[in-house]
């Protein structure tokens, strides 16, 4: 009688079985360059555009591990080596990685993330790609109008009475719901619902909770008739999204420095939203996305 | 006065296999009719696949009569609820089948108690069965089956079917599963009881030896029908080819 | 390799300054498991008693119990989601997938444990004017009992272990600590989560193995 069970146990063991394989096939491709992304659309786009561009630009082999996990898997990779490149965000790096108090001006979060990372984890951070994926505090369309809601502040009056639900990653970091509901005086009655990021958009759309910390340009906003909140007290601190390098790999090849330049500045936070949107809302395949922006973007 | 069973043309035919032609199924039993008096015992005697036990069954109603009619004290088998006509019907079969989670007390007590006599009442019945089986009712009433020898439960099956005090008892080779020093004592029991009970008796066997020595008329079964009905002397003396074939293998 | 959050805290310590957030958890996790199985006892102990009756449905039943069994859970809370009524973000979903899993094991069991009775045991009853009822209320559950509980006992330890996926669709559960430390790479939090969860389930099977040998049925 322990057929369901049992069967349970063969699953169990055979996914134990196929992460140590391929945790292990990933560490014998040194010759490659490893391109990861975190578990979320837009990174594993930025992750393929530069791992395209790299191919395009230097010819040299590349292997991608997308979808890792969140910003501490990916960091826990490159440190160890297991990736050699992703694609990070300023704020980010500068509160979750290096545990800096948060700090509104985006040169000065550039600088000392760039200066830490060198010196501490021996990576180098590349140009940003020109646009800010903020931490993006939504509701839905109809309440923003009914309660007359545009900034975070707002939500103060409103909270004791609402619910909200975030993603893992956002409920532990220290720049994430601990610090907003400190700064904004967000006093929930239950404690938030916890679920898989993705799932919140459509919590939120449903009526399941009434507030989320979604991307600032993530293709689902517009989809979904949902309406972001401004940051009126500047809590979060930048997020300038750019591509982190091991120095070693940098090293490896000249023209690797020279590819991965040629991608600074080229995406706006519309252009951002926009190919989100056909990832997301039109469900189009990313690495033709990928190809498609490069190819009318970047000589 | 009615009898108490009374069988009359009983057929049994399964449904579907058999010639296209004729358009019936494969006939187990056919034109079977005999009766049974109070304190009679019909022993349906006859080789493996003859149709005795089916015979037996479509009495109780485990199997529905495809042809025939069965009459118990004048009622007609049909007509009753098939619960409430083996309720009034004793049934023994050869793997006995007590209940392996109630105690002795409990397995005889159990038409009863499903009638809703009274407990005092039953407990009293369930002694006095005891006894006549011959088990001491203080040693044997908490017992559980599995603590009992073959013959042992047997007994309690007996017991069993005697506790509502029904008129007519079905047997199907009670004995068949016994080695055979305990089926002849047994066997010598059941004779001295079918003196002391008035019950009217169907017993089934292929033994033509326990046949002769239990049976107040013989109904020997062949394919399906009866070849022979009457005495144990009768058969004894009989020509009939099967008659002689059983006598000869006694 | 360390955690970038750093595992240091110890766990008793986490639980003493959480114990409320801790229990908070661990009651739902109990209330996820405990609704499913007594939804999947009340849907699965009938329905394997219907197979006994007809014997036609049991492959047809058991096949797609099988079937479902084998779906990945996060798979199954997935293809629940978009669903009305039963699906959607929470509690609900987890419940309906947890059900589904419970299933099998308690239908199989329940079907099983009645076969197995001894058909003398059956015919005497029903020769003997049992209705089909009170064959089945006084001789044929209590009989197979040990197996049915052997079942359900099944069906709860791998609920206990499937309830904690529940948490990424927002049910709540011992899951929430195992994937916030899973997303910060923190190894206090994972266990702090896993560790209950994993005494949950021995205990789950601990008790139902008692239940089991209590009321199995032993023949000599």
């Amino acid at each position: 009688m322990g057929g369901g069970g049992r069967w349970r146990a063969v699953q169990g063991g055979a996914c134990a079985l196929a992460m140590v394989a391929s945790l292990a096939a990933g560490c014998r491709s040194r010759d490659r360059i490893v391109v990861g992304s975190k578990n979320f659309t837009e990174s594993d786009l930025l992750g393929e555009i530069v791992a395209q561009q790299i191919e395009r630009r230097t010819g040299l082999a590349v292997s991608r591990r997308f979808h890792l996990g969140g910003t501490f898997v990916c960091h826990q990779a490159i440190t160890a080596g297991q990736i050699d490149l992703y694609v990070e965000y300023t704020g980010t790096a500068f509160t979750a990685v290096l545990k800096h108090a948060p700090v509104a001006d985006r040169d000065s979060v550039y600088r000392v993330v760039a200066g830490d990372y060198a010196r501490r984890f021996g990576l180098v951070w590349g140009k940003p790609f020109g646009f800010d994926n903020t931490f993006a505090i939504t509701v839905r369309r109809r309440d923003a109008t009914r309660y007359g809601l545009t900034r975070i502040s707002d939500l103060a009056r409103l909270a004791p009475r609402w619910k909200a639900g975030f993603g893992y990653e956002f409920l532990e970091r220290a720049d994430g719901f601990r610090g907003l509901a400190s700064v904004y005086g967000l006093r929930f009655a239950s404690p938030p619902i916890a679920m898989d990021l993705g799932l919140t958009y459509r919590a939120l759309a449903e009526g399941k909770v009434d507030v989320i910390a979604g991307n600032s340009t993530d293709g689902q906003i517009q989809a979904l008739d949902l309406v972001v909140l401004e940051d009126d007290r500047h809590y979060f601190p930048p997020y300038e999204a750019a591509p982190v390098i091991r120095q070693a790999t940098l090293a490896r090849d000249e023209r690797l420095g020279a590819a991965l330049a040629q991608l600074a500045g080229r995406i706006s936070d519309t252009e951002m939203r926009r190919l989100n949107a056909l990832a997301d809302v039109e469900h189009q395949d990313i690495a033709t996305v990928a190809r498609d922006w490069l190819n009318h973007n970047v000589p | 006065m009615t009898r108490p069973l009374e069988v009359q043309g009983l057929g049994y035919e399964l449904p579907g296999k058999g010639k296209r032609e004729t358009g019936k199924g494969r006939v187990l039993v056919q034109d079977v009719s005999f009766t049974v008096g109070a304190g009679e015992t019909l022993v349906l005697l006859g080789r493996s696949g003859s149709g005795k036990t089916t015979t037996l069954k479509l009495i109780n109603r485990l199997l529905e009569p495809t042809a025939g009619e069965v009459r118990i004290a004048g009622e007609r088998a049909r007509d009753v609820p098939p619960t409430r006509l083996r309720r009034r019907i004793g049934y023994v079969i050869q793997e006995v089948g007590l209940f392996p989670h109630f105690t002795v007390a409990r397995n005889v007590g159990l038409v009863p108690r499903l009638e809703g006599w009274d407990p005092a009442r039953i407990a009293a019945r369930v002694r006095e069965l005891l006894a006549v089986v011959g088990l001491d009712p203080d040693t044997y009433a908490p017992r559980r089956p599995h603590q009992l020898s073959g013959g042992q439960r047997q007994r309690v099956g007996v017991a069993r079917a005697l506790a509502a005090d029904p008129p007519l008892l079905l047997l199907d080779e009670p004995f068949g599963a016994l080695d055979p020093i305990t089926r002849v004592e047994l066997q010598r029991e059941f004779q001295a009881l079918q003196q002391r009970l008035g019950q009217a008796m169907v017993f089934v066997t292929h033994d033509v030896r326990e046949g002769l020595m239990l049976a107040t008329r013989i109904g020997l079964m062949q394919h399906g029908g009866l070849a022979f009905l009457g005495t144990p002397q009768e058969f004894r003396e009989s020509e009939h080819p099967e008659c002689k074939a059983f006598m000869a293998a006694a | 390799m360390q955690g970038v959050h750093g595992g240091s805290v110890s766990l008793w310590g986490f639980y003493a300054r959480n114990s409320g957030e801790v229990l908070g958890l661990v009651g739902q996790h109990l209330s996820l498991v405990a609704s499913s199985t007594a939804i999947a006892i009340v849907v699965g102990v009938p329905g394997g008693i219907v197979l006994t009756r007809r014997p036609a449905w049991r492959g047809p039943v058991l096949g797609l119990a099988n079937v479902f069994q084998t779906i990945p859970s996060l798979a199954l809370f997935g293809f629940l989601i978009p669903l009305p009524f039963i699906g959607g973000i929470g509690a609900t979903t987890a419940i309906v997938a947890l059900v589904v899993y419970a299933l099998l094991p308690i239908v199989r069991n329940t079907y099983t444990g009645i076969a197995g009775v001894d058909p003398a045991v059956r015919e005497a009853g029903r020769g003997m004017g049992m209705t089909d009822w009170q064959l089945l209320t006084q001789v044929e559950l209590p009989l197979a009992l040990g197996v049915i509980l052997a079942g359900v006992r099944v069906a709860t330890v791998v609920s206990v272990g499937t309830a904690t996926i529940a948490a990424a669709i927002g049910a709540g559960g011992l899951g929430v600590y195992i994937f916030r430390g899973v997303a910060v790479v923190d190894d206090t939090l994972i266990l702090a989560g896993a560790l209950p969860a994993a005494l949950m389930a021995l205990a789950a099977d601990a008790l139902f193995g008692l239940a089991e040998r209590q009321f199995a049925w032993r023949a000599e």
